[in-house]
């Protein structure tokens, strides 16, 4: 049989018109086998354009559609409809890229245009041995998996929970709260941040829809969009959850006692081995580090704590637990780690007393940090004047090229705190200053007014001369070497992505972009989705945002959760890999080489068989197989050899 | 165009991203001396001024530290700018008036096409010859001897095998404008 196949030639305005010859490649088509009609258009993808494929699948009774335009990612489900409207099943369609690899990267008409016949020969010999393939549905399970208690989590969980769905809310740290939960006011309305994030932590731990894992981390994702398998580890607290009141009469019978610095203040204060993270925790259980703890580590203790524990409620034969959860979909927001300044030596952090990293800041002025809110030095003075440097480690080519976005705005911040509980001078050491979200330049005109002394230049060092520190840099307005002599130093330090963002991308299926954060579907129109189906990224794990941001995003994630759930069934890709048994050798090299765990051993007839429902079509298991026994559908040897034979003819 | 002369240069292509930030002037051992700031002369060449930038004593105060090239956000090798500053300056015969630098450059060179190695006792003497021999006992010579005493400079010259083809190897360099 043979069949009837019409090629599409797209200009894409002037995308591939102005360089490639699209009436030329579309004569050409029109004298390749088996091609009964080849058109050019302005805009294939329009309505008109999907119009005339239509027209012609139904007129010219076609059987097979090639459509020589942009990257298959944009507009293969378009032409897919177009086809499916005029009753042509969409997987007879082939798309020949002649866009991104083709007119986009060369001015050379003659050379754009010789490779798009290339491409569309290909197409065309492709298309030939396509076959109708019907797309597979499947149920969804309607609860939803939130990877990171943050605010960016909490938003996204509580939101899917109010329209009444279940939640699970996986936390690392022994409490929710984030990187939020250790600052003290937030801009640029200077609301206390404990004030507006512990109602949002409160109503996490009271709602009947969320189930909280704190201390917890996912260590498996198995399963697709709809039917997630989610292998949660659950470290051991060794404290039982439901008996403890969160009293604290643990934490002051340890006898590590303000001995081990408590990273919920940045080190700068001690805690005991047993602790409650802050007095906002949620859950507010204490839990005892396993790293510390003399008993745990030593194996002896006076355990102090065990006596000190009215409710019993202190149990050291915990053991790490592992939960499997059913889920529909899965939302990340896991966050930032900030860049360690002592990778830029010339600004004295970690060499000299009084230079602090903003977190620092944040909890020196925090009511329950180390000094009860008060900006202190090291000797306990309230220091005369305070520098404070921008981009420590952003928009700098030897660490983080991009801008951090809030540090701007915190540095601001910073200077009225210092105005508002000091009598200290401040000087602001700054590149450009970005206040660019909704009543942030009237914070910063309000800050001027107040007296901040504000430096165009960046700080190019901080030394200690004759036990004072200096901040060196050059005043560009003023085009003048400045060294002004300061009791403080605060270097306001870019947020990075997570030390295991790469590990946890991989456990997720996800991918990462240039700067290490995890990448978005579309930087302007998809920005919470990711190339994996049902998994979604909200906050900071996708790019350094402030709060109203990492808020907006966090609710956006729970749209997108949402809209799985309520759709109720999901369609998912029916290309998948099949080995026929009468073929296979069994010699399971196959099960190794797939990513998705999809291939599993038939012991009795001693053959590789493929789990269609796991199985995502990569193909690694068909180019592997010494035996040729597994076809991918779509992506036949057939097919692609057809394909390369016809691009290089 | 002053510009777009020095973007063709080796090094001087990265000028464009400059965001004028000052980490080069603040960071620089030298720079409260100078009439223009390194920051201010990257400003200047953007605007075209190659008179006022050939003019300034700034290149020449420049001592090579490359902090400001290890320092830049943007990845500017401004040390390597300073040299090609005073490469053109030389080749237009603008010197700076007092000390005159440039004659140190040319004597360091000479120095080492000749003998394949670099004698700090016969650069100093050389140096001083040409500019104001009397800076030899006013200035030099008291450091010089406690330097040789110690053992850390040599009076005498070492030399290289195979000069001549040292010579013709910078000969090349020269007609191609390398050096």
């Amino acid at each position: 049989m043979t069949e009837r196949i019409g090629v599409y030639v797209c200009h894409c305005g002037h995308n591939i018109a102005a360089v490639g010859d699209v009436e030329k490649v579309a004569q050409y088509a029109g004298t390749l086998d088996n091609v009964v009609i080849a058109r050019d258009y302005k805009y294939m993808c329009s309505d008109p354009g999907q119009e005339l494929i239509k027209n012609d699948i139904q007129q010219l009774g076609l059987t097979r559609v090639v459509v020589a335009a942009c990257s298959p990612r944009m507009h293969e489900p378009t032409f897919k409809g177009a086809l499916e409207r005029a009753n042509l099943n969409g997987y007879l369609l082939e798309m020949a890229n002649i866009r991104e690899q083709c007119s986009w990267v060369t001015d050379n008409t003659q050379n754009a245009t010789e490779k798009a016949k290339s491409l569309v020969r290909g197409a065309v010999r492709r298309v030939y041995y396509h076959r109708p393939i019907e797309e597979r549905v499947v149920s969804v399970n309607k609860a939803t998996l939130v990877v990171g208690g943050g605010i960016a989590g909490i938003q996204a969980a509580l939101q899917i929970a109010e329209a009444g769905h279940k939640v699970y809310l996986v936390e690392r740290e022994a409490s929710i709260g984030g990187q939020m939960a250790k600052f003290d006011k937030t801009f640029p309305t200077m609301d206390c941040a404990a004030c507006i994030l512990t109602p949002k932590m409160v109503a996490v731990s009271q709602s009947p829809n969320i189930e909280l894992l704190t201390y917890a981390e996912v260590a498996q994702v198995d399963g697709y969009v709809g039917n997630f398998t989610v292998t949660v580890r659950q470290k051991p607290r060794y404290i039982v959850e439901d008996l403890c009141t969160g009293c604290g009469d643990c934490t002051t019978a340890c006898v590590l006692k303000n001995r081990i610095p408590d990273a919920f203040d940045e080190g700068l204060s001690k805690r005991s081995a047993a602790y409650i993270s802050f007095p906002q925790a949620i859950p507010l259980k204490a839990v005892i580090d396993e790293k510390e703890c003399l008993l745990l580590t030593k194996g002896k203790c006076s355990k102090n704590c065990v006596e000190a524990c009215s409710r019993e409620a202190i149990d050291f034969s915990q053991k790490e637990t592992v939960r499997r959860i059913e889920v529909g979909s899965i939302i990340l927001a896991t966050g930032f780690e900030l860049f360690d300044a002592r990778k830029a030596p010339q600004y004295g952090y970690g060499i000299y007393d009084d230079v602090y990293t903003g977190i620092e800041f944040e909890r020196l002025t925090n009511a329950s940090g180390p000094t009860q809110g008060k900006i202190l030095t090291k000797r306990g003075e309230e220091p005369k004047s305070v520098a404070i440097l921008h981009c420590i480690g952003s928009r700098d080519e030897n660490y983080q090229k991009y801008c951090s976005r809030v540090c701007c705005m915190s540095s601001v911040k910073f200077a009225h705190l210092v105005k508002e509980k000091t009598d200290a001078e401040v000087f602001e050491f700054y590149i450009d200053m970005r206040t660019f979200g909704k009543q942030y330049e009237e914070f910063y005109t309000r800050v001027q007014e107040e007296g901040v002394n504000f430096i165009r230049g960046k700080g190019a060092e901080v030394a200690k001369v004759d036990g004072q520190l200096v901040v060196r840099a050059e005043d560009t307005l003023l085009g003048a070497y400045r060294e002004i002599p300061v009791d403080m130093v605060v270097l306001n330090t870019a947020l990075v992505p997570r030390h295991d963002a790469e590990k946890v991308a991989q456990i997720f299926g996800i991918s990462r972009s240039e700067d290490g954060f995890f990448l978005e579907s579309h930087i302007k129109l998809d920005p919470v989705t990711t190339s994996t189906d049902g998994v979604h990224i909200a906050g900071c794990c996708q790019s350094p945002k402030d709060i109203p941001d990492t808020v907006a995003q966090g609710s956006a994630a729970a749209a997108q959760s949402l809209a799985v759930i309520a759709t109720g069934k999901v369609k998912i890709s029916p290309i998948s890999a099949w080995s026929d048994p009468a073929v296979c050798a069994g010699c399971r090299i196959c099960l190794g080489l797939c990513p998705f765990k999809a291939i599993g051993f038939n012991e009795e007839k001693k053959v590789a068989e493929i789990n269609q429902a796991v199985c995502k079509g990569c193909g690694s298991c068909a180019a592997g197989c010494p035996s040729n026994a597994i076809v991918v559908s779509h992506f036949s040897n057939q097919q692609l050899l057809a394909e390369i034979e016809g691009v290089l003819a | 165009m002053f510009l777009e002369e020095l973007l063709a240069m080796p090094g001087g292509e990265a000028l464009l991203k400059c965001m004028q930030c000052g980490t080069c002037s603040g960071s620089c051992p030298t720079g409260y001396q100078m009439d223009f700031s390194p920051r201010r002369l990257i400003s200047m060449i953007k605007a075209g001024m190659k008179q006022e930038v050939l003019n300034s004593a700034a290149i020449w105060l420049c001592a090579s530290c490359y902090t400001c090239s290890v320092r830049c956000p943007r990845g500017i090798e401004f040390t390597e700018i300073m040299y090609l500053l005073k490469s053109m300056a030389i080749k237009e015969n603008i010197l700076p008036a007092k000390h005159d630098s440039s004659v140190f450059y040319r004597t360091f060179n000479q120095i080492v096409t000749e003998t394949g190695r670099m004698n700090e006792s016969k650069l100093i003497t050389n140096y001083a010859m040409k500019t104001d021999y009397t800076r030899l006992w006013k200035q030099f010579a008291p450091l010089g001897i406690k330097l040789i005493r110690r053992g850390r400079v040599a009076l005498f010259p070492a030399k290289i095998k195979n000069r001549s083809e040292l010579k013709t190897l910078m000969e090349k360099a020269r007609q191609r404008g390398e050096c």
